[in-house]
């Protein structure tokens, strides 16, 4: 019963997210492959990059099932390339056909049924054709840090920072929100509004509006990264990655060895082992990530705190040129204020009463070395270093989400008196 | 059937990639990947165990158990539809149509012939999918996420012969107006 269950959640939030994307809308799907709207592309690429963290993440906890298709490489170059074919055609994978299918387009019911004849003919072809091709080139479910006998880690990072690439070299192709941005910024709207003689808006006040949007966007970014930074820092502890000694969790708090402090309370304290093997090709101290958390912290304060600036300058400058989206930026400044009270460190000042995403190294490696109690020790641990830091990243969602209303309807907005002016 | 120009999507590309890249570490948390591709050949295949059971008791596909079950991806399946069809009804996006805006741009003739290219396409498509052992979702999204071997081959081999075969049959890209949000 629960295999259905499961199932069916799976798919609905699959299918909703596929069609909340645009990955429904073949237009789009046929723009990526033609090179001329990127928006399928960029969100396959980061989907593709934020499910090789988040899989990554779930090794490391041991809580993944891989699902590794075998590497017949002739079978999947011909196979891929029938795909692209249909592809190219359509505008439809197998999954998104469905999806569309179901969103009312008549072109996916019909390659929907073409799909069910697709694998009625490889039905009929496999016995002659395919196990014969299958045993060329084939390496077996196998993956690439398998292969190379290296750390996933090797792989992980040159693939980000391909797709990161891929993401700037995309950057102009137009993501489908980069027309009425486009219009602006290249004075057509701007010049629109000025010959309306709209005395309401100030042209002034939007490229405000694009130097606002360019430095919360790129702050939100940094924000992110570091937030994933931290986090990460904190499972490599967790699971036993980071090498911790008695003596380096005594030197970072006080100063002195575990030899010097002897006895104290926390030297009885039942301590726990690593909990993975080394996945590491290298070898990580407490000390060398001690800086690292240091670094990473500050970049957290002083990034948000800007964020939470631009965002007042943004609102204040929305009511001053009555630019609109008043309700959007006005929640994106309250939920940035608001994260920035979940990321300070109001552990070192309010505790044990209060307590922030921002760590300091002593405390998680503390934390991460010693035995928990109970369940109930295990989930407040949790929610410390994950549950606190997965709410912050919420609220940052919302409140760049927010934002992001704001701006398309100061530019629609814009739009739409130009239109009228026309 | 008209086409006033390609929706907008109702989230950016970044938190759309987001959003997706989530969904699978989910899935892949809770049970496995989310490829269907395989269930169109498990449809095919209990169907042809109902009208030909001699055939299907010596085929060495559709004998094996595991391409031919039932299971937690038909399920998927299933709830894919559901999902698909309620968030485009929720959002306002369900609307009957048959030809797209690319395909209006190329060719002049009538709707038919992209359904006919929708049927040859879908062919291809579950085809490929069979061939190389999973289709989009299956061998480049989980491929990826993943890092399998098998990704690097499908994912050259998909884009090559995708981004030759679009430029063949729609050689022509709507006007800015009609592409843009």
């Amino acid at each position: 019963m629960a295999i259905p269950f499961v199932g069916i959640i799976i798919g609905a939030i699959f299918g909703a997210s596929l069609v909340l994307t645009g990955l429904t809308d073949p237009d789009r799907i046929i723009g990526s492959l033609r090179l001329k709207d990127f928006h399928a592309l960029r969100t396959v690429i980061v989907s593709v990059l934020v499910a090789m963290l988040g899989v990554w993440l779930l090794g490391l906890g041991g809580a993944d099932h891989p699902d590794i298709k075998p590497a017949a490489i002739l079978t999947v170059l011909i196979g891929g390339a029938l795909v692209g074919i249909g592809l190219g055609l359509t505008g439809f994978s197998p999954t998104t056909g469905l999806a569309c299918a179901a969103s009312g387009r008549i072109d996916a019911l019909v390659a929907v049924i073409g799909m069910f004849f697709g694998a009625h003919v490889y039905i009929l072809t496999y016995p002659a054709i395919v196990p014969r091709l299958e045993k060329v080139l084939n390496y077996g479910q196998v993956t690439l840090p398998q292969l190379t006998g290296t750390s996933q880690i090797i792989w992980i990072a040159p693939v980000f920072a391909a797709g990161l690439v891929a993401l700037v070299l995309t950057r102009r192709g137009g993501s489908g929100y980069s027309e009425p941005r486009a219009k602006t910024e290249n004075l057509g709207l701007s010049e629109g509004i000025a010959a309306a003689g709209s005395p309401a808006i100030a042209t002034d006040g939007l490229h405000a509006v694009s130097v606002f949007r360019l430095w919360k966007n790129s702050l939100f970014v940094v924000l992110v990264l570091a937030l994933v930074c931290l986090q990460a820092i904190f499972w490599l502890t967790n699971t036993g990655q980071v090498q911790i000694s008695r003596d380096d969790v005594s030197s970072i708090s006080t100063g002195q060895t575990a030899a010097e402090e002897q006895p104290s309370g926390s030297a009885t304290m039942p301590t726990r082992g690593p909990v993975l093997p080394a996945l590491l090709p290298f070898d990580l101290t407490l000390k060398q990530i001690t800086l690292v958390i240091h670094a990473v912290n500050t970049i957290l304060v002083f990034a948000c705190v800007l964020y939470c600036l631009t965002a007042y300058m943004a609102l204040s400058v929305s009511i001053r040129n009555r630019l609109g989206g008043l309700t959007h930026i006005s929640r994106t400044f309250y939920f940035s204020v608001l994260a920035l009270i979940l990321l300070l460190p109001w552990q070192i000042v309010l505790a044990p009463v209060g307590v922030g995403t921002i760590y300091t190294p002593h405390e998680m490696a503390k934390s991460c070395t010693t035995l928990a109690a109970g369940t109930y020790e295990t989930v407040l641990f949790y929610l410390r270093f994950s549950g606190i830091w997965a709410a912050v990243c919420l609220v940052l969602t919302i409140a760049q989400w927010r934002s992001f209303r704001w701006t398309k309807t100061v530019l629609l907005k814009y739009e739409d008196t130009g239109r009228h002016i026309g | 059937m008209n086409e006033p120009g390609i929706q907008t999507p109702p989230v950016p590309w970044w938190t759309a990639g987001i959003l997706l890249g989530l969904v699978q570490v989910l899935a892949i948390a809770l049970a496995t990947s989310l490829d269907v591709s395989d269930q169109f050949v498990a449809v095919d295949a209990r169907t042809l165990e109902h009208l030909a059971p001699e055939y299907a008791q010596n085929h060495p596909l559709i004998s094996d158990e595991e391409h031919n079950r039932f299971g937690y991806a038909s399920w998927v399946g299933v709830g894919l539809v559901l999902g698909a069809c309620l968030a485009a009804l929720h959002l306002r996006m369900w609307k009957v149509r048959a030809a797209t805006i690319w395909w209006q741009q190329s060719h002049e003739g009538p709707v038919v012939l992209r359904l006919i290219a929708g049927f040859g396409g879908g062919v291809c498509l579950l085809l490929g999918a069979g061939l190389a052992g999973g289709g989009i979702t299956g061998q480049f999204s989980t491929g990826w996420a993943q890092l399998s071997l098998s990704a690097v081959p499908f994912t050259a081999a998909v884009f090559g012969a995708g981004m030759l075969v679009a430029y063949l049959v729609y050689p022509k890209a709507p006007p800015r107006n009609k592409r843009g949000p």
